[in-house]
């Protein structure tokens, strides 16, 4: 955007390109991300087995017709395809020397999270797992609050995430997402380690109605290696469910309680809400916030070119997969696991 | 029909509470004394001293001896561990009990008291006044009636202060544990309710919260995860029954409980109702403890079984048994013939 009444040459830029990004995957969630990109300047490439054209149409990204070209394009990938091409997808643009964006979770099996971990190190590049929960300005107050010794030390905490179904068959099949515990439910866990520290053992239970298989909740509960204990609890709820994060954290010098449905800066009543668009319940509104999706963008963006570090990496989101994988076993086997 | 005593309708019925241990006494007290139909007298054998406005006996003994013919019913507001000789004394008397929850501190005790009640025909009530909160009725009517559709899950939450002023809800030996002992029943029971017994049990527990105050060994913490099974399908439902409420906060604590189904959610809160403000707590909800000695006196004087049963108080022991077991083991318990 431009203020000068008298239009001259462009000012010299700091930077002379464009930071240019690969999009791999053109789902739901690269829209999310779209807005942290354009923040950057960033010049948009996208990749994708399905709907590339129509997301290059509402971006302006160039479509590759194949992931080497988009490889080839850029210098930094952002990787929002279906969880179990992650890993392909992160490997090859690792080894054409990209730094990577990966969405949770990293993979689904925790050797192979664990060796594209160790597959950045050794390509020299940053790879950073999209866990934007970390960059909600609640949980981030709360982990702030909890560093600086508000809450003393933490005891009982309680994390729930609800929404609906996500419309796109392949998160409702468990052995291409990992089903709502390492889809939905990672998040949470991923809160519980950036909160309370390690974990030593894992129990989970899961329900899923027998007359409507979408509906599904987990339980997961965590023992922290200080001792602490967290649950986890997810749901998909029916069609119309409206998304809600709600964490109860009790330590034994106080409280940290947030609940998404009684944040109320802005309320319609019944008349008008009846009159809103409610959203699809597959992403929270953040129109009130500071966007996380664009923050954690911002925030990578600004590590890799030797700025803060950002608050989460690889190693966290190797972690938070397997923890949830462990999750995963208990559900299987019926018993409490060891990390 | 029970098999005890009868009570000629146009006397008061003569009720002995039996000890001032328990924080409820004093309410119990006040509801009872306040009522034409019953004639009561408080055992203080502790000397507590804070039961007021009340006939108050200082043994047990002078309790049962109030009236020539002994008392029709008790309340047990003993320590936990004194109600299995309460409740048996009772029983041997022919005399009806309404007993302060966990009904006993272990499983065998718990037995031992229905068994003896039942064989005596004296009603024996477990006192869960929550069961009586309009809350919970709205919850276990919209799971009976279908409106949550098929329900699937469930978290309750029964958080409160380190109970204060009477050490020994903290001490393992007079209260059978800590916070999993004092709060996980409450919420057990509104389960049973609508679902029966659980099938597996899973608990986890700590001690940082109130880690100087608490007794030695008593748990401050903990998360009891419970499934049932109901006509081929699994429910999940977690417990969090921690004392995780801070010493300076305006309320004691509280009570939630969410139900997730193919139908939608409900989440209640059977202490919600309050006017507030800063530091604040003006409760008016419903009194549940005169609802609940209200449902155990038309019972004893209509001589027939009033929920909470006694049964319901085992059922409730039995999932913190196991729930103990749980946090020895490190593994779930499966409650056999669940």
């Amino acid at each position: 955007m431009t203020t000068s009444p008298h239009p001259g040459p462009a000012a010299p830029s700091a930077s002379p390109h464009p930071l240019r990004v690969g999009i791999v995957g053109t789902g739901g969630i690269s829209r999310a991300h779209l807005p942290g990109w354009r923040e950057l300047g960033a010049e948009l490439h996208c990749f994708s087995q399905a709907g590339a054209t129509e997301f290059a149409a509402e971006s302006g990204a160039t479509v590759h017709d194949t992931l080497e070209e988009l490889l080839a394009a850029v210098d930094i990938v952002d990787v929002t395809a279906p969880t179990p091409a992650h890993p392909e997808i992160v490997r090859a643009a690792l080894d054409a020397g990209k730094d990577v964006l990966c969405e949770k979770p990293l993979a689904l099996d925790p050797a192979e999270a664990r060796e594209l971990v160790e597959h950045a190190d050794r390509a020299g590049r940053t790879l950073f797992p999209a866990h934007v929960v970390r960059f909600f300005p609640q949980y981030a107050a709360a982990k702030r609050a909890i560093d600086t010794g508000a809450v003393g030390t933490l005891a009982v905490l309680r994390f729930e995430r609800t929404g609906a179904l996500p419309d796109r068959s392949w998160y409702a099949d468990e052995e291409l997402s990992g089903g709502i515990v390492m889809d939905q439910m990672i998040h949470d866990i991923d809160q519980a380690l950036w909160m309370a520290g390690p974990v030593e053992r894992v129990y989970a239970q899961q329900a899923i109605a027998g007359s409507d298989s979408t509906v599904r909740t987990a339980h997961v509960v965590l023992t922290h290696r200080s001792g602490a204990l967290s649950h986890c609890r997810g749901f998909w709820g029916p069609a119309g469910t409206a998304f809600r994060y709600t964490f109860d954290l009790s330590g034994d010098g106080g409280q940290l309680q947030y609940d998404s449905a009684g944040d109320a800066g802005i309320v319609f009543d019944d008349v008008a809400s009846a009159r809103q668009d409610s959203g699809d319940g597959f992403l929270p509104d953040v129109s009130t916030l500071r966007d996380p999706y664009a923050a954690e963008i911002v925030e990578f963006a600004t590590a890799l070119a030797g700025g803060a570090p950002s608050r989460v990496d690889a190693a966290d989101g190797a972690l938070a997969v397997q923890v949830s994988h462990a999750a995963l076993e208990s559900l299987r086997t019926g018993r409490s696991i060891t990390c | 029909m029970l098999t005890a005593r009868t009570i000629d309708p146009a006397d008061p019925m003569k009720v002995a509470l039996m000890s001032c241990a328990h924080t409820h006494a004093a309410g119990y007290a006040s509801q009872l004394e306040a009522r034409a139909d019953v004639d009561l007298v408080a055992a203080d054998p502790d000397g507590y001293g804070d039961v007021r406005g009340v006939r108050v006996v200082p043994t047990y003994d002078a309790a049962w001896n109030a009236w020539a013919e002994g008392p029709d019913a008790i309340v047990v507001t003993s320590a936990n561990a004194h109600h299995k000789d309460l409740v048996l004394e009772a029983a041997r008397r022919g005399v009806h009990v309404l007993c302060e929850k966990p009904l006993a501190t272990n499983l065998p005790d718990a037995e031992a008291m229905v068994e003896a009640c039942r064989e005596a025909g004296v009603v024996l009530m477990t006192a869960f006044p929550v069961h009586f909160a309009p809350e919970v009725k709205a919850l276990r009517t919209a799971i009976t009636d279908g409106t949550l559709g098929e329900v699937i899950g469930l978290t309750g939450t029964n958080n409160g202060k380190l109970p204060a002023g009477r050490d020994w809800f903290t001490d393992v030996e007079l209260a059978g544990g800590g916070a999993m002992v004092d709060h996980t029943v409450h919420l057990a029971e509104i389960l049973d309710s609508v679902f029966g017994p659980p099938a597996t049990v899973h608990a986890v527990t700590n001690r940082i919260l109130y880690a100087e105050r608490a007794g030695e060994g008593a748990e401050t913490g903990g998360l009891v995860t419970l499934t049932y099974d109901t006509a081929g399908s699994r429910i999940v439902a977690t417990i969090d029954c921690s004392w995780s409420l801070p010493a300076d906060a305006p309320t004691w604590g509280g009570l939630r409980l969410q139900a997730l189904g193919t139908g939608g959610q409900l989440q209640i809160d059977a202490f919600a109702q309050h006017v507030g403000g800063h530091d604040q707590w003006l409760a008016y909800g419903t009194n549940t403890d005169a609802r609940l000695l209200d449902a155990f006196l038309g019972a004893v004087r209509e001589g027939r079984a009033v929920d909470p049963t006694g049964e319901v108080g085992l059922r409730t022991v039995r999932v913190v048994a196991a729930a103990q077991e749980s946090v020895r083991t490190g593994q779930p318990v499966a409650l056999a013939g669940a």
